[in-house]
């Protein structure tokens, strides 16, 4: 049995951790640095880092702050926010994170990707993106933190991530994100079954059922925010991670 | 003093974390006076074995290494591709590693892993073959952090120490007198690594 | 040091740090009756506290029906409020529980926590301080080189009850604060919890970052809420046999409970401030007011103290971990640190503080004894 992994996903803004429900509502959630000791005293098998606000708001990445971040993680960490230019992933990567979530930046600079995963190996680079379901129920991609349309699908850009050097693809859902309901399973699946390469689920998950589902939709890897950061829905702020999820 | 090799590649940041925080003496460096005082070496690297062959061959380092390693046999470990290259060949990029060990670098065999994907990356459990010093003690039901997509080939069995499992069962660590090369990350690897780590800092 | 030195003939109070400590012929320490006069009148054990418990449950029940919650408490992740979340739903109360995140939690007092509310089926409020005005408020404390560092904790924590409970209604607040355990206490080790002026002049000194939603309770508000809404704070732990040693392990039992060995050691900054801080600069060992009560109530014996004394109050190892940390958390390097713990002691009177609630208004003082039951003069 392969084990499945389980990845926290948390939000930075600056130099705070925050939630949000369907990208909107940003709720405090607390000091990055101690969050991130609690998670790796939970032993999570991987924890990624975003940025969320950075493109959207143009603004740099704060190198410090993350530096300090992957000091007190002793598993795989990935960053995400802000990332433009190859100097960017560099310094990154040698503050201590393994992989670079790449989003926005790549409907500009397709090029980028490869540019990393040459050097770097195409696991460290992952294509994220954002989709949000129309009026008539029809998925589209969006950049920016869900602001801008960019007329792609996601099966379609999900490929061409793979084709650019993205060694993983995480599909994040913009309606269920914060909301407990459970991934969009058939977003997830249209997604996997489209790329070879492992795709990780993103955005809705509120329990372990939901997880597994994730996984039975196809994903190789499952992430959640909420459901890791809060005792329950609509309950407070109380760090917690399950136990291995083998399916 | 452990001396954390710098040719280019590598999480050295998360490989110098670890060994502070169980509180062992390490540098990063790329100088061969300080790599020729260091009592044991860590050769880490992450990427193409083709770049990190040319890489690590530019830096000059390699008759340093192969100096402190087969003349004053200090204990080295390579992780990830950094123990790649210790062996004699790589299929990514057709290309000599520095042979230190009798093994080849494959793709995993896609035709063997049904739905799984390439890249193999995922916390796997491991199979221990031998009792090689850093095992010792290690936490009960461990696993490791591994994330590539080729992966070591033994013709003979003399050296391998660990195994583990992605499709097939594939070698994950060896053990060759002074030198010792995982395919995990041990940096990466929790409280797990930590001992591997704290076992090679002791030895 | 040697010159002077006394310790209590029946505890481990010495003095040490203690301006305060007075012995009597038989070399027996003002705590000892301290806590004997407070064992009288505050405690009740066996089944004359089973009866007081039920019936303050009955009255806390027949005031809260109809709303969601009926009394609220905080949770540390530690023994006693623990202790207290079981006791609260063996009476068959309905709670709400709160814990207060000031950025310093370890993974074992969130993984305690997690365990109590899901075993014990309780809604959670947590409030998340902002960190930059936390870490601001600690760094102004450190600067002022005052001892009680942590009375900004607690005083956001009660102001954060406070609030909590009027905003939902509740007028019963069931707290962890117990005779047994913690009834000793140095006045010079700490200050007042509920003094929002000290808290204020000394971060308008040493402070850069606004406080824009640190939450403070000043006396008005607090008359507020006690009178006009009606809060009440009782302090259940009071009327059990509060033996600690056999509490941590009904409680390991029952809620998966860990522990982490020290009192209030859940939090990191407490684990270093308790650890550090206070014996190096300020020479003081709380252990011995913990342990002295114990020893007061016959849970362990001198001996039994002085041996735990001995032992070092910080492992090494953990102790250089948490430095570390610490530093990282401040942003402070290690001169910069051993800068501040060298300047001298001040005291918070040095400050601006607040007055006694009864010499501002001299109407109050017959609700003096509430105000002390309910800000009793001792850390948690």
């Amino acid at each position: 049995m392969v084990r499945k992994r389980i990845i926290p996903v948390l939000l930075l803004n600056e130099g705070g951790l925050y939630k949000t429900v369907e990208f909107k509502k940003a709720s405090y959630v607390g000091d990055p640095i101690n969050t991130v000791k609690i998670f790796n005293e939970k032993e999570v098998d991987e924890l990624v880092i975003l940025d969320f606000q950075a493109s959207k708001q143009g603004r740099g990445i704060d190198f410090a702050k993350i530096t300090e971040i992957a000091g007190e993680a002793f598993m795989p960490m990935a960053y995400g926010g802000g990332i433009k230019t190859f100097e960017d992933a560099k310094k990154v990567i040698d503050a201590g994170f393994e992989k670079v979530v790449l989003n926005s930046i790549l409907f500009s600079e397709p090029l980028l990707a490869r540019k990393i995963a040459d050097v770097y190996g195409e696991q460290s680079v992952i294509g994220a993106m954002d989709v949000k379901k129309n009026l008539f129920g029809k998925y589209g991609v969006y950049s920016h933190s869900g602001t801008v349309k960019t007329g792609e699908t996601p099966v379609e850009w999900a490929k061409k991530l793979a084709e650019l050097g993205a060694g993983e693809i995480v599909v994040n859902s913009i309606d269920k994100d914060g909301t407990w309901s459970g991934y969009d399973e058939g977003l997830i699946r249209q997604v996997s079954s489209a790329v070879g390469v492992p795709v990780i689920a993103c955005g809705g998950a509120g329990s372990l059922e939901d997880l597994k589902k994730g996984i039975q939709a196809g994903a190789s890897a499952v992430a959640a925010g909420s459901l890791f950061i809060y005792q329950k829905k609509g309950m407070g702020v109380l760090i917690s991670f399950p136990s291995t999820l083998r399916v | 003093m452990i001396a954390i090799i710098n040719y280019g590649l590598g999480n050295l940041t998360s490989i110098l974390n670890m060994f502070r925080r169980i509180g062992a003496d390490a540098v990063i460096t790329s100088d061969p006076a300080e790599i020729a005082a260091a009592d044991k070496l860590l050769l880490p690297g992450v990427g193409h074995f083709k770049t990190g062959m040319e890489t690590l061959r530019s830096s000059g380092l390699v008759d340093v290494l192969e100096k402190e390693v087969f003349e004053k046999k200090k204990p080295i470990l390579g992780i990830c591709l950094g123990a790649q290259l210790m062996t004699k060949h790589s299929e990514e990029g057709d290309v000599a590693g520095l042979g230190w060990v009798d093994a080849r670098t494959r793709k995993f065999d896609a035709s063997r892993l049904s739905e799984l994907k390439i890249p193999h990356m995922a916390w796997s459990d491991v199979s221990f073959v031998d009792s090689n010093p850093l095992w010792t003690d290690l936490p009960a039901d461990p696993r490791f952090y591994h994330v590539h997509s080729y992966h070591f080939d033994f013709e003979d069995s003399a050296d391998v120490s660990a195994t583990a499992r992605y499709g097939y069962d594939f070698v994950t660590a060896f053990h060759r007198g002074n030198i010792y090369g995982t395919q995990f990350h041990p940096e990466k690897s929790h409280k797990f690594g930590m001992k591997v780590l704290e076992n090679f800092a002791k030895l | 040091m040697a010159e002077n030195y006394r310790q209590c003939a029946v505890s481990v109070m010495d003095t040490i740090s203690d301006p305060d400590i007075r012995f009597d012929e038989k070399g027996i320490c003002n705590y000892y009756y301290e806590y004997k006069e407070a064992e009288r009148t505050k405690v009740k054990t066996g089944e004359e506290g089973r009866q007081t418990l039920r019936e303050i449950a009955e009255t806390i029940k027949k005031k809260g029906q109809g709303k969601p919650y009926d009394c609220i408490i905080g949770l540390s992740g530690g023994v006693d409020s623990t202790y207290v979340a079981w006791i609260v739903k063996d009476l068959g109360l309905r709670p709400l529980a709160v814990h207060f995140d000031n950025g310093w939690n370890s993974e074992l007092a969130v993984m305690n926590i997690h365990n109590i509310v899901s075993k014990l089926d309780i809604d959670l409020f947590t409030y998340v301080i902002n960190w930059d005005e936390f870490k601001d408020l600690q760094l102004s404390y450190l600067k002022a080189s005052v001892v009680d560092i942590e009375a900004i904790t607690d005083h956001a924590i009660l102001a954060v009850l406070y609030r909590l409970a009027a905003d939902k209604g509740i007028q019963y607040m069931i707290s962890g604060t117990n005779v047994q355990t913690e009834n000793t206490l140095p006045k010079s080790w700490i200050f007042s919890k509920s003094d929002h002026i000290n808290i204020k002049s000394i971060h308008k000194k040493y402070g850069s970052v606004k406080l824009k939603t640190f939450p403070f309770m000043d006396a008005k508000v607090k008359r507020y809420y006690q009178q006009v809404k009606g809060i009440t704070s009782v302090s259940v732990l009071n009327y059990v046999d509060y033996n600690k040693q056999q509490v941590k392990e009904f409680i390991q039992s029952e809620l998966a409970w860990r522990d982490y060995g020290g009192k209030h050691y859940e939090s990191v900054w407490t684990r270093f401030y308790q650890g550090y801080i206070l014996p190096t600069k300020f020479n003081i060992d709380k252990r011995k007011a913990h342990l002295s009560d114990l020893i007061f109530g016959e849970q362990i014996s001198k001996e039994e103290a002085l041996a735990e004394l001995a032992r070092p109050i910080y492992d090494p190892q953990q102790q250089k971990t948490d430095f570390e940390f610490v530093l990282k958390k401040f942003g402070m390097t290690e001169a910069e640190f051993a800068a501040i713990m060298a300047i001298p002691a001040r005291s918070h009177y040095d400050f601006d503080y607040e007055k006694p609630i009864d010499k501002r208004y001299p109407i109050l003082k017959p609700v003096k004894w509430l105000y002390r039951l309910l800000f009793p003069v001792k850390s948690r």
